[in-house]
């Protein structure tokens, strides 16, 4: 029994080294009040992310296996999502380490957030239990609410993040309450033996077994900002500070995305000998996914056109983003599945990208409007270049990851019968979110120079853009690689 | 069966946390008070609590829904606590705790 738990824990360890920085931080900002100021927790959590990574490394070595009595898993769809969370820790924190938006005594503070954060994300991704992915997923919004107010006098981060409260809370909530259903339904809490009883009892439970779900799938839509749970994004990262709202935008997204794909992979049972959903009626399920996909693409682009804040634009691209993504569920297949993965690292990469820049002019120009980016390419070519690569790969221009990202998500659709409007709309799409990434590019290079305006590029921040742009080319060009990584990672919950 | 019976039964239990639930739901869309879209959302944590217990009792023989609705409790307790929080900061900062007064940022 023994033996098991230590065995046990050791499958654990990336988490655990996360809650070990934890009280690492904890501790130093009791003994030592002044590493609140320098560059202390910056360290700290970056060894937290390259230990974890370590770790990481070393658990997703071990065969696949549901541990602590189902409540958790070790694959490498585990490792691919760990890798994930942990690299955005260090970006989100890089990032607003750099920022003026954040005061400089509350970064110990902002480090204990994130590194909590990145915890419960990595909860989230690896649960195979309902318990647990309710205990991840609310560390992750009870703490992101704290996050999103983080600047305390300032009204609009305060309603951001008592609009982020309300939405979220609801939305767990909701899901909590179908989470009790299902399990009134099988009996057990656990996904392997929810699947196995649904699948015993096909056609016994025609209401509460689809409404547990659509609730279920409510509070997950929260976190990933899908339609039709998306209304809180676009306020809530224009109130947030910036280097928080880049976080968001990337991290907590992928945490939802992972728990979607185990979950409803799991419940419903997904059969890869016939390639459909086994539990509850495929035709009907398929044709709703699609829906929700095309609606939250959608909305996402023609929202953004009329901005003008680029934080809030970008915020609602994000959800267009994510209706890319939820597209490739619906393909079934590792092919389809992985583009996801794919396309996580590629958005990850230029999402960061895109807010990093809009997080560096607000803190020059103290404003996030199309405005105060006019003439910006000319005074810091690092950061017009750098801007030019990620909002480019946002729209899916061939050479930058997006564009293989969508081609790969795209190209599973296609070839998924019935679903070529999908794919279509897909495109369109991509084309309409072209035009208000350019309006973007033009006031940064093409309405000419703003006089008196000379600034210079930090090489603090210099190094951070050109090292999030350097992915996003080379997954443009070799892909490859990557892309059998991915497949490999989605192949252990399929 | 008499009433009795099915008071004390899963029904009666499911009964409860359906109502809560209703009343949870109603209060979070048309409460315009903050403090009471709060409660409204600890209505639908209790049902779903509720619910739970009684599954867990009458429908399987484990605990772990028992334990679940411990989870819950404790979980709740600290959405709260950031929550009022949350509140407060706003009521000092615009000295109303109107949920609709939230408008700052709107396209």
């Amino acid at each position: 029994m023994n033996g098991e738990i230590v065995q046990n824990l050791k499958l654990l360890s990336p988490e655990l080294v996360l809650v070990f920085f934890l009280v690492v931080l904890f501790t130093v900002d009791s003994i030592w009040e002044q590493t609140r100021k320098n560059f202390v927790p910056l360290a700290v959590v970056f060894a937290a992310c390259l230990l974890g990574t370590v770790a990481t490394c070393w658990v997703s070595k071990t065969a696949p296996t549901v541990f602590f009595s189902g409540l958790v898993a070790n694959d490498n769809f585990s490792a691919f999502f760990r890798y994930v969370f942990l690299f955005s820790c260090a970006a989100g924190m890089y990032l607003a380490f750099g920022s003026k938006e954040l005061e400089k005594q509350n970064r110990m503070e902002f480090a204990l957030l994130i590194v909590c954060v990145t915890f419960g994300m990595s909860l989230m991704a690896i649960s195979t239990h309902l318990l647990m992915l309710y205990i991840g997923i609310e560390t992750v919004s009870i703490l992101s609410f704290v996050m999103a107010g983080f600047k305390s006098e300032d009204l609009r981060a305060s309603e951001a993040s008592f609009k982020y409260f309300i939405f979220g809370a609801f939305a767990s909530a909701l899901m909590l309450y179908g989470f009790s259903l299902l399990y009134g339904l099988t009996g057990s809490l656990q996904y392997g033996e929810i699947a196995q009883y649904v699948q015993a009892n096909l056609g016994n439970m025609p209401y509460l077994l689809p409404l547990s779900l659509i609730l279920v799938y409510s509070g997950l839509a929260y976190k990933i900002s899908a339609f039709p749970m998306h209304f809180w994004t676009p306020d809530v990262y224009e109130g947030a500070p910036t280097p928080v709202a880049s976080f968001f935008s990337v991290a907590p997204k992928a945490a939802g995305l992972a728990a979607i794909l185990r979950f409803f992979l799991d419940i419903l049972s997904y059969d890869a000998a016939s390639g459909s959903w086994k539990a509850i009626g495929g035709e009907q399920l398929v044709s709703v996914v699609a829906v929700l996909s095309a609606i939250t693409m959608t909305v996402g682009n023609l929202s953004a056109i009329g901005q003008n804040s680029v934080k809030r634009m970008l915020a609602y691209s994000s959800i267009a983003h994510v209706g890319y993504m939820l597209m490739g569920i619906l393909t079934l297949d590792t092919f389809g599945l992985g583009a996801i993965l794919f396309y996580i690292i590629a958005y990850c990469a230029m999402n960061f990208g895109a807010f990093w820049v809009v997080s560096i002019v607000a803190d020059l120009k103290g404003s996030d409007r199309l405005d105060a980016f006019r003439g910006l390419g000319w005074s810091m070519p690092i950061l017009g270049v750098t801007m030019v690569i990620f909002l480019a790969s946002l729209a899916g221009i061939p050479m930058f990851s997006g564009f293989i990202g969508k081609m790969l998500i795209f190209g599973a659709i296609v070839k998924t019968p019935g679903l070529l409007w999908l794919a279509v709309l897909g495109v369109l799409n991509s084309v309409v979110s072209l035009y208000y990434y350019a309006k973007i590019l033009r006031e940064l290079w093409l309405e000419g120079r703003e006089p008196g305006t000379a600034s210079e590029l930090s090489i603090y921040h210099g190094v951070a853009l050109v090292g999030l742009a350097i992915p996003t080319v080379v997954l443009g060009l070799w892909f490859a690689p990557v892309i059998h990584f991915v497949e490999r990672s989605i192949a252990t919950i399929l | 069966m008499s009433f009795l019976d099915w008071a004390t039964g899963l029904h009666g239990y499911l009964f409860v946390g359906t109502i809560l639930a209703t009343l949870g739901i109603i209060a979070v869309v048309y409460r315009r008070n903050s403090i009471g879209v709060l409660l409204g959302i600890e209505l639908l944590l209790n049902a779903a609590s509720i619910n739970f217990i009684a599954f867990s009792k009458f429908r399987t023989a484990a605990i772990d829904g028992q334990i679940f609705a411990l989870f819950i409790i404790i979980i709740a307790a600290a959405e709260a606590a950031v929550a009022l929080a949350i509140i407060l900061r706003l009521y000092r900062l615009r000295e109303t705790i109107d949920a609709g007064e939230a408008n700052l940022m709107r396209n």
